[in-house]
């Protein structure tokens, strides 16, 4: 069977075959693109792994550590912000490296205070430590269950 | 247990959807040419690629696989492309340079993908970046973009693309840390960004290659938003005007300050001087004519024989061949790289600056390709990442694949650290 | 876990494990989506402008076949798809400034500005089908006969139906011959490549039907009519200066309609310095017909694309010679026989307001849909529909008194004009016609100019027979 000659008898056969495989090519795009969709629980998981599946809580509210730097502050760009007055614009910063979330101060004129203590150096935060900023308490749990974001 | 399952699942079947979209594109080639050897050959080579790669990959690390897989895609479509154009030979040179990329891929994101480490080398890639300038300045002869090596040419500005964009990217702490000189605070990363711009706006207009200026004035443009909007969460009305009004202010220095050549550009109508300066454009946009919304076949295009036609104006020769309604959905497919952390968010804002730069280094090229070969702004030598030729921009797409896919699956843990730990 | 619930007992047993990624790790996601939906947004507008723009790079690349172009008839008038030259000798002979062809080597025509239009292409379709062709107005029919009728002279004779706006004759000669093609234009006589009908000329006595429409709204009809001038030959202006006559032994006292039927330049010159009728009043009327008095601005009129530029005169004092000449038809007076004839549509339809021509009446695309295009349009009010019917009535006697013999079957309003032309340096005599014919057989308003018409064989007044025995034939 020659091809070439097919084509010539029927006009659009070429044009039919190519539109059929270019859809065909983008649903194969679409079907990545959800499958990336899927993969967002993926790396939520890895996230809980890195993050040992800590959060913060302050009252019955939790503060989930979804990033790797986390500003608190009361500026409303902070990750965390709380409207105090006692709280500066940029408070503390939370950072998670190789498995470990530490809690440093990022210029807060009231200092941040780690289980009593005024920390002055980046402080790595165990579970059930008490972080206080201004007047509030936050207290360092870890989740359990299934994911959520 | 049952989201393992769908992970493992998913991935071969993606890896399957990509072979057979490979392999109808193939069979679409084969209609065109009939059974030839050459066929054949492209055949196994693109899909060999695909089973391998994919192979590979679920060896590796199955995680974000929205850019590996369509890296395969996109790559193996180029191929193919490449290797039809006028007629059909295999790009084998194309071929190994998209083996590279996807290789390049997966090591820069190893190197980038712990965002702390990646950002402690910035001092590197100052280094790396003032090195390239450098070596543009000095090594690229006749004012010129390329370093002739004898058996291969390079174009280092290519490869300052992705420095510039581990350089334009900056961490939340690196914001925080601000200096006071004469009175005045400033964070020393900002200014290091923005005389790396000017260095960087100097050299292309001793190059006089200003072509890829404006990708580098978006990544660095990108990178200062980003800065803002770290520590901003509203922009006042006030500075939007005064940016509006500084970005007005450049667009018309620049406009009336361009050099000569580049005047010509801005100012000049293709169509009253089809065989000088419009000779490209007025063979691209006839081409997309002729080619219609489905193309005159694979290997029945005539764009081939105009320079450039397999880098600067490959979306004309795509849509000539292919038909407009490919070249679109070509362009598109590249669009879902940048387009994945949309889908899964970065995890720290050295990744998130990363995945920005990268959006825009490939939105503003492929812009500048298209609309330019189209027409519809001046004509500039860039290249569409992953699609045009060229082993240096192949290869530096492929790195700054890699920054999207760290932003994707961001590693914070060090291996020693695990094992310590 | 007791003692944990004991130590901290607000605290809930097992809070879920939330990794919700903070808000400011979206900023760049919100970067991506602006930069992603701005690039597409700009795609579909490329899309677009591909899809709608492709017949025009098809056809400036000259990558394209051409379809036909039409008389109303079904008669071709061009033909881009075979060799013009398997058509008949002399089938483009009469039209070939008119509708030109893809040679580019006229940019006033109607393919010169519609040739995306007439390519055979369409961005779906591809090239190489037959169907593309354009549907005009024009009568080829009874342009050959005025082409035919004016044998050797040059001139020009362009008519519309008033009513519709259909453009049925416009004919320019010397004409090119499309379908001999361009290797001798260095041959061709002066003036092959352009259509005469859109180029200003010197009306003659026909710009006194302007002056005479002008006296109109201004002294109001009656007064008008009862103007009496008189005429010994010649006459001394206010300035010193002398008007010539063309009958040297004067026409004596002259009624308005005595003096226009005698074409008397002494009656005209004296209207124009009368008080009852000052300058400015000409001026007024003049600028509201479309002329470019004194260098004002007047936007000229395009017809489906082919421009044609305004008529324009240069009035400076009323007791002026060159501004009474200009008045007459003289002096500077510069009028193209396309708007003396858009006067005669606005006079015959008695509005004041003339249908504006058109030419291109239908498009037959690649899939073979027609489109249809042209529509009645008007012009502004160029005067009052009062003066317009007084003139029309002025005009109709001075067809009855003079032309009754040349045009009997009609019912039809005419000026005559003689124009004196100095080109080159060489000087010679145009002969004008403009008229109406109010026929229902035949709506036509027409201007007809022979150049040199002392040499001519024929009278302006026979090639208007020839010409509405044509149109009303069909």
């Amino acid at each position: 069977m020659d091809l070439t000659e097919l084509f010539s008898q029927y006009p659009y056969l070429r044009e039919g075959i190519t539109a059929i495989v270019v859809i065909f090519v983008d649903i194969c795009a679409l079907t990545i693109l959800i499958a990336a969709g899927r993969e967002r629980r993926t790396g939520d998981r890895r996230w809980a792994k890195e993050g040992r599946g800590l959060m913060l809580m302050c009252g019955n509210e939790v503060y989930p550590l979804g990033a790797a730097e986390l500003l608190i502050g009361r500026h409303p760009s902070a990750d965390i912000h709380f409207y105090d007055d006692e709280i500066s614009r940029f408070h503390a910063l939370l950072t998670l490296q190789n498995g470990k979330w530490q809690i440093e101060d990022a210029g807060a004129s009231n200092g941040v205070i780690v289980n009593g203590t005024r920390i002055t150096k980046p402080h790595t935060l165990k579970r059930n430590d008490v972080i206080r900023i201004g007047k509030r308490e936050l207290t360092v749990v870890k989740g359990s269950g299934k994911v959520v974001s | 247990m049952a989201e393992n399952t769908t992970k493992s699942l998913s991935h071969p079947f993606l890896m399957l959807l990509i072979l057979i979209a490979h392999a109808a594109m193939m069979l679409l080639v084969l209609l065109t040419f009939g059974l030839k050897a050459e066929v054949l050959r492209l055949a196994c080579f693109v899909l060999a690629f695909d089973f391998i790669g994919s192979i590979v990959l679920q060896i590796v690390h199955r995680e974000a696989c929205t850019v590996d897989s369509v890296l395969l895609l996109v790559i193996g479509m180029s191929t193919i492309y490449q290797s039809c154009f006028g007629e059909l030979e295999f790009a084998l040179r194309h071929y190994l340079f998209g083996i590279g990329a996807f290789l390049i891929c997966q090591l820069s994101y190893l190197l980038v993908r712990n965002p702390y480490r990646a950002e402690k080398l910035k001092p590197l890639w100052y280094i790396l970046f003032f090195g390239l300038v450098g070596a543009i300045f000095f090594l690229t002869g006749e004012r010129g973009i390329w370093i002739d090596l004898g058996f291969i040419t390079i174009q280092p500005s290519e490869f300052v693309k992705p420095v510039f964009v581990l350089i334009a990217a900056s961490s939340i702490r690196t914001q925080l840390h601000k200096r006071e000189l004469f009175g005045l605070h400033f964070v020393p990363d900002n200014l290091m960004l923005i005389f790396c711009t000017a260095v960087i706006a100097g050299l292309q207009w001793w190059c006089r290659d200003l072509g890829s200026l404006p990708t580098f004035v978006a990544v660095a443009g990108c990178g200062l938003l980003l800065r803002f909007r770290y520590l901003r969460e509203k922009m006042s009305v006030r500075l939007i005007i005064f940016l509006g009004a500084c970005a007005v202010a450049a667009a018309i220095a620049a406009w009336t300050l361009a050099p000569a050549y580049v005047q010509e550009r801005l100012h000049s109508d293709i169509w009253s001087d089809m065989s000088g300066t419009g000779y490209q454009q007025v063979k691209a946009l006839t081409a997309i004519a002729e080619g219609g919304w489905f193309g005159k076949g694979a290997g029945n295009g005539s764009l081939v024989h105009v320079a450039a036609s397999r880098t600067d104006i490959v979306f004309a020769t795509i849509s000539e061949e292919w038909g407009l309604f490919t070249a679109l959905m070509t362009v598109i497919l590249v669009l879902f790289l940048p387009a994945a952390i949309l889908t899964v968010p970065p995890r720290s804002y050295y990744h998130s600056g990363l995945a920005l730069g990268v959006a825009a280094v490939f939105m503003v090229q492929m812009t500048l390709n298209i609309f330019g070969s189209c027409n519809l702004i001046p004509f500039t030598g860039v290249t569409i990442p992953f699609i045009s030729q060229g082993g240096s921009s192949m290869l530096s797409s492929g790195i700054l694949a890699g920054f999207l896919k760290a932003a994707q699956a961001p590693v914070l843990t060090s291996p020693c650290a695990e094992r310590r730990g | 876990m007791a003692a944990k619930t004991q130590q901290k007992p607000q605290e809930p047993m097992n809070p879920q494990l939330d990794v919700t990624a903070p808000r400011s790790m979206r900023r760049a996601g919100h970067g991506t989506t602006l930069l992603i939906i701005a690039f597409l947004a700009a795609l579909i507008y490329l899309a677009y402008v591909l899809v709608t723009q492709s017949p025009d790079y098809i056809a400036k690349a000259g990558a394209a076949t051409y379809g036909k172009v039409y008389d109303r008839h079904g008669d071709v008038l061009f033909d881009g798809s075979k060799p013009l030259s398997s058509y008949p000798a002399g089938q483009f002979a009469d039209v070939g400034n008119l509708i030109g062809d893809t040679s580019g080597q006229m940019s006033n025509t109607l393919i010169a500005k519609h040739r995306s239009e007439l390519a055979n292409y369409s961005f779906l379709y591809g090239g190489g089908n037959q169907n593309v062709s354009l549907h005009t107005t024009l009568d080829h029919k009874a342009t050959r006969a005025v082409y035919d009728a004016l044998g050797s002279m040059d001139g020009t004779v362009v008519a519309y139906n008033w009513k519709s706006g259909d453009l049925l004759v416009c004919m320019s000669k010397p004409c090119v011959d499309i379908a001999l093609g361009y290797d001798k234009i260095e041959e061709m006589p002066k003036g092959s490549l352009l259509c005469k009908a859109f180029s200003p000329t010197v009306p003659g006595s026909t710009q006194k039907v302007s002056t005479l429409l002008a006296a109109y709204q201004y002294c109001g009809i009656d007064a008008t009519n009862g103007m009496i001038f008189d005429c010994k030959g010649s006459w001394v202006n206010a300035s010193g200066q002398k008007i010539n006559c063309h009958n040297r032994s004067g026409h004596g006292t002259q009624t308005l309609q005595q003096g226009f039927e005698n074409s008397c330049n002494p009656f005209f010159a004296q209207l124009v310095q009368s008080e009852k009728l000052p300058l400015t009043a000409i001026i007024e009327g003049y600028t509201k017909m479309g002329y470019r008095v004194n260098g004002a601005e007047q936007p000229g009129f395009s017809l489906d694309g082919i421009q044609i530029p305004p008529a324009s005169t240069t009035l400076t004092a009323d007791t002026d010679f060159n501004t009474q000449w200009g008045c007459i038809g003289q002096g500077e007076t510069l009028v193209t026989p396309y708007q003396l004839m858009l006067f005669q549509g606005a006079v015959a339809s008695g509005t004041g307001k003339a249908v504006l021509p058109y030419l291109l009446s239908a498009r037959t695309d690649v899939d073979g849909t027609v489109t249809s295009l042209g529509a009645v349009r008007y012009t502004d009010e160029m005067f009052t529909p009062e003066s317009a019917k007084a003139v029309q009535e002025v005009m109709i006697k001075n067809a009855e008194n003079h032309y009754y013999v040349s045009l009997p079957d009609f019912n039809c309003g005419v000026k005559s004009g003689t124009a004196q032309v100095n080109e080159d340096g060489r000087e010679y005599e145009n002969s004008l016609l403009a008229g109406f014919c109010l026929d229902e057989s035949c709506p036509v308003a027409f201007c007809i100019v022979i150049e040199d018409h002392v040499k001519s064989h024929i009278t302006s007044a026979q090639l208007a027979k020839v010409l509405l025995h044509a149109l009303s034939d069909t």
